[in-house]
């Protein structure tokens, strides 16, 4: 048990330093790269509406660690420089979310009214204008329970990037058990670890589920 | 940078023979694990609305365990910490039968079957609590119209989410090369370090598992056509 303790320290640092800043750089950068390929997949264009649907399938369809593989052996051989074993994991982390995204803000998107747009076409904004303004902030606030969830995802997915090496939680415990040969305390306190900080987001998200039905139906009854 | 493209890698010996193998062991792997995924997933899901406390309880536990650690942390906790809990002759009897597979079998289907679950208890919801009560009502017992009547009805309704837990399945069991299966992506990094042809190798690997999904969708989506619950869609459409 004091093995654990002992190495808490760099188990934490390596969850803080790789799993929580790769998972937080694929949302902050994929959220709004999805907003674009979200109304991308509303678009009446079909070249923009094709492009945006195949990319999404194709990237649901495939493995993270396919989208990992390419970034980090084949990434190098397209741009002509090497690419850092955690510079990949990003990389093919945010594209891999960005599909998930997209299709958790489209439905968002279609989930907003269609008269709050007409509504707002017809005050004399212009389309991206009605987006930006009118629709965005009402579907994002019906999105954050599924955005949320999403992001949970992202964050156990994150440890895939131990596959390639990157010195994250998983890979840090793989060390220390090579060192060690204590599996069963190592492995314990990994799952222990992120069964608290997953089971706690996911209460967190049926918190917010629950205040969200209830402001629904709230609304509905006073109007 | 000029990159030299030689697709005959791909069907030259020895690595046309490893790559038929490590498609049929993720082919193998995928079905495995969902079979089980879906057994367990059913009778968790149901579970939870047990009358019993207990049940219920231990129900939501799977649930959550499961859910809630990453696929990777399980299964390197089925590999590396559950044969230590066995006395060393079972342990080696356990590695000689393949714990690679074995191990990855049992993550894959416990950490699917947290979510199958999930989707049974949604429907559970969706089935008309009329249903539930004309079930009991003719006599049956709180097991018995749920064997026969309700988790049938489940089911059927929750066939289109199934079919991403069935895709998502196939994806997952990618993972299983941390543990040195020889599955898909497993040989296609093997092709990749040894050809040094990466382009060809990922096409390859993401053309499987982009295929396996595409067959998938298309067997669930005959199952669905010929399960439908009648009038179930239009009265949910007009509500």
């Amino acid at each position: 048990m004091s093995l654990v303790f002992d190495n808490l320290g760099g188990l934490i640092t390596a969850l803080l330093w790789v799993n929580v800043r790769m998972t937080l750089t694929a949302v902050i950068v994929g959220f709004p790269i999805a907003c674009l390929f979200a109304v991308g997949r509303l678009s009446r264009n079909p070249l923009i509406y094709y492009a945006v649907t195949v990319y999404v399938n194709v990237l649901r369809s495939s493995p993270l660690l396919m989208i990992l593989f390419w970034a980090y052996y084949t990434g190098p051989m397209v741009t002509g420089h090497s690419t850092s074993a955690y510079m990949a994991a990003v990389i093919a982390l945010t594209a891999f979310e960005v599909a998930y995204f997209t299709e958790i803000v489209r439905a968002g998107l279609q989930a907003v009214a269609s008269r709050q747009r007409r509504a707002g076409l017809a005050t004399g904004l212009s389309v991206t204008q009605v987006y930006v303004f009118i629709i965005l902030p009402q579907a994002v606030r019906k999105m954050v329970p599924s955005l949320l969830t999403q992001s949970i995802i992202a964050f156990q997915d994150s440890t895939i990037a131990s596959i390639i090496s990157v010195p994250d939680i998983v890979q840090v415990t793989t060390i220390i058990n090579a060192r060690e040969q204590r599996p069963i305390e190592l492995y314990f306190a990994l799952a222990i670890i992120f069964f608290i900080i997953c089971y706690c987001l996911s209460r967190l998200v049926d918190y917010l589920e629950a205040r969200q039905s209830r402001r629904i139906l709230g609304v509905s009854k006073t109007t | 940078m000029r990159i030299e493209f030689d697709w005959s890698v791909l069907w030259r010996p020895p690595f046309d023979e490893l790559i038929v193998s490590g498609i049929l062991t993720t082919i193998k792997l995928s079905l495995i694990a969902w079979v089980f995924a879906l057994i367990i997933g059913t009778l968790v899901g149901v579970a939870r609305g047990s009358p019993y406390r207990i049940v219920r309880f231990l129900a939501s536990a799977h649930v959550e365990i499961f859910r809630n650690i990453p696929l990777l942390v399980q299964l390197f906790f089925a590999y590396y910490v559950l044969p230590r809990l066995l006395p060393m002759d079972m342990r080696r009897e356990l590695f000689n039968f393949g714990w690679e597979f074995g191990s990855a079998v049992l993550t894959l289907s416990l950490y699917t079957s947290a979510k199958v679950a999930e989707h049974v208890r949604a429907g559970a919801i969706a089935v008309d609590q009329k249903i539930k009560s004309s079930a009991l009502s003719t006599g049956l017992t709180w097991t018995q119209a749920h064997v026969y009547v309700i988790t049938p009805l489940i089911l059927r309704i929750i066939t289109p989410s199934l079919t991403s837990e069935f895709v998502t399945v196939f994806k997952s069991s990618s993972i299983a090369l941390a543990v040195g299966v020889a599955e898909t992506s497993f040989l296609t990094q093997q092709l990749g370090y040894q050809t040094f042809h990466w382009v060809e190798a990922n096409a390859l690997g993401t053309a499987v598992y982009l295929t396996c999904a595409g067959l998938v969708a298309g067997l669930m989506s005959i199952i669905e056509r010929n399960t439908r619950v009648p009038g179930l869609l239009r009265r949910g459409a007009t509500d």
